[in-house]
């Protein structure tokens, strides 16, 4: 019951906050966007491209290549930056002197508090995704006649990305208490850090055969590859998805799992030995 | 039955980040509450008022020592549904109106939906802030905001309350009646915690008080006896020459006036002996009075020597 008033507590707070408006408001005109874009013209074009790179292309397979694209790296990239500049200020929004002493003085854990941040967060990054890309895809196949379910799980994918750098904002909300440092470690965690050795682990992986960058520094990558969180690498799983390809290795999932487990457990244990 | 148990509490800050300087917050506080007692709890700034009621309510964690809530320890999470508090300079979210913050805190503080409603109304009216229930509490006055502060604190019936400033830039007349809502707590065995740095207002209500001072416990006791002195105030026809000079030179009076003076006697025997000797010069009594001082002077009168 404490639990579900303090998640209900945080939505209202993104109502009152005009934080659904803008995210209604920036999806209205996202699915504006893809209501024009989505033409047959639009399909014609990503045939002739498919055929042009040699493949045996379809229709369907066009429509598919279409949607991988709605769900691709820089969608992705501006959806998870757009949350998570919204989200960054409901920790220290909790934080404030005078709101958390009440907060803490109530019969509800501090573990619980933290673990209804999370909640409270990934249901709404789920919400929301659902919506966006819900209506995307009926658009997409309304139009095209092409109803390719996996571009669903497009959602779960959205929403796991989301999840793991927002264990990083609960982390950095409850150290700095301050938004705007929240937002801007986060940012440069999401982009450019994870991009750089997202990249750098490609080029290890794939350009053994032509150069190597040396055993200390394949060591560096492969280390800040490995602790820091994999949104890029979850967003090549998703187009693999919708594309109904092989998904390849699912390291990026379970390392992922981990970073999520590894930043809610510290801001968990941080958050119950502090003073307020 | 102790409500609250306080035993060699002590608490120490970091004076910043790393650094190896502390402050101490609290250095080795105990007492105890009874239940339906109004305690008051004094002290000038920095003296770790504040640190010791979030030490209790599990906001701040203790350096030593410890303490008990119901028979419970501190870090019980489920004794916090019998526990009531208003903060100091409480933020309540400002988008909620005053009756959303009564019916969001109520059910964090364990209630079901139907008995935080019914127990808004009744609340809202005690406070007088029925009127201002729909109005978001953005637009309130510092004094409206205490109000709704102190509603927050009773809303889920409990059987300790914790008031840090409740009276807090509210007008005499609003203080008035929050006096009267906390003695008809206490008139329904409600046990009430109060920080105030009014001091008359505790010594009007509050049966006991605790002095804290630079984090050390300098006085605790009933209101009476730390206010009591070893004087006793005559109040008499005027005194003659003889019975003048007499109470000056054998008893130490201080005289005030023909007819009144302040006599040390340190029991009923004494005064007795003096009020023998005043009729035997033909001086008529019309009083006599133990000596008090205000809570305030007595406070003063502690912190300047501890000082």
């Amino acid at each position: 019951m404490e639990l579900l008033t303090f998640i209900s507590g945080i939505i209202r707070e993104a109502f009152a906050k005009k934080i659904i408006l803008s995210i209604f408001i920036f999806f209205s005109l996202i699915i504006l966007f893809i209501v024009f874009a989505a033409t047959n013209d639009s399909v014609a074009g990503m045939l002739t491209f498919l055929e042009a790179s040699g493949g045996n292309a379809d229709y369907r397979s066009a429509v598919i290549y279409f949607e991988s694209n709605i769900s691709s790296k820089i969608p992705m990239f501006m959806l998870t930056a757009f949350y998570l500049i919204i989200v960054s200020s409901f920790i220290p929004s909790m934080l404030q002197k005078g709101h958390i002493d009440l907060l803490l003085s109530k019969p509800i854990s501090r573990t619980k508090i933290v673990l209804g941040h999370l909640i409270a967060g990934t249901t709404f990054a789920f919400l929301s995704s659902f919506f966006l890309l819900g209506i995307i895809w009926l658009i997409v196949s309304f139009k095209t006649g092409v109803w390719h379910i996996p571009f669903l799980y497009s959602i779960l994918w959205f929403t796991l990305i989301f999840l793991v750098l927002y264990s990083f904002v609960i982390l950095i909300g409850l150290l700095t208490k301050n938004t705007i440092l929240n937002i801007l470690i986060n940012l440069i965690l999401f982009f450019p850090l994870s991009w750089i050795f997202y990249l750098l682990n490609l080029v290890t992986k794939k350009g053994e055969q032509f150069f190597s960058f040396g055993a200390v520094t394949e060591f560096i990558i492969k280390f800040f590859y490995y602790i820091l969180p994999k949104p890029w690498d979850l967003a090549d799983l998703c187009e693999n998805t919708i594309k109904v390809e092989a998904l390849g290795s699912i390291q990026p999932i379970i390392s992922s799992i981990l970073f999520i487990g590894i930043m809610i457990s510290l801001s968990i244990w941080y958050f119950n030995k502090k003073d307020y | 039955m102790s409500v609250i148990t306080i035993n060699n509490l002590k608490k120490e800050y970091s004076s910043k980040s790393f650094s190896k300087n502390k402050i101490l917050a609290l250095d080795g506080v105990s007492f105890d509450v009874g239940e339906g007692e109004i305690f008051g709890l004094l002290g000038p700034n920095g003296a770790g008022k504040t640190t010791l009621i979030k030490i209790l309510l599990g906001i701040t964690f203790p350096t030593s020592g410890g303490g008990k809530l119901f028979g419970k320890e501190l870090n019980d999470v489920k004794v916090k549904t019998r526990i009531g508090y208003l903060p100091e300079n409480h933020s309540f979210p400002s988008y909620f109106s005053g009756e959303q913050v009564l019916y969001h805190f109520g059910k964090l503080s364990g209630m079901n939906p139907g008995d935080v409603i019914r127990k808004a109304d009744e609340y809202l009216n005690i406070v007088g802030m029925n009127e201002w229930r729909k109005i978001k509490i953005r637009k309130y006055s510092k004094g409206m905001m205490q109000r709704i502060g102190l509603a927050q604190a009773m809303i889920n019936n409990p059987d300790l309350i914790f008031l840090d400033e409740p009276t807090d830039g509210v007008d005499p007349i609003g203080r008035k009646e929050i006096r009267d809502v906390l003695l008809t707590l206490k008139s329904q065995g409600k046990t009430i915690f109060l920080n105030s740095h009014l001091l008359s207002e505790i010594e009007m209500i509050c049966d006991r008080v605790a002095i804290l001072n630079k984090g050390l416990l300098v006085k605790e006791g009933r209101v009476e006896d730390i206010t009591s002195t070893d004087s006793y105030a005559f109040v008499t026809s005027d005194l003659n020459d003889e019975a003048y000079n007499s109470l000056l030179n054998n008893y130490k009076a201080v005289i005030q006036s023909k007819n009144s003076f302040l006599v040390p006697a340190n029991n009923l025997e004494e005064v007795n002996t003096i009020i023998d000797f005043l009729r035997s010069k033909n001086v008529m009594i019309q009083s006599v009075a133990k000596e008090k001082i205000t809570l305030e002077s007595k406070f003063i009168n502690l912190i300047e020597h501890k000082l």
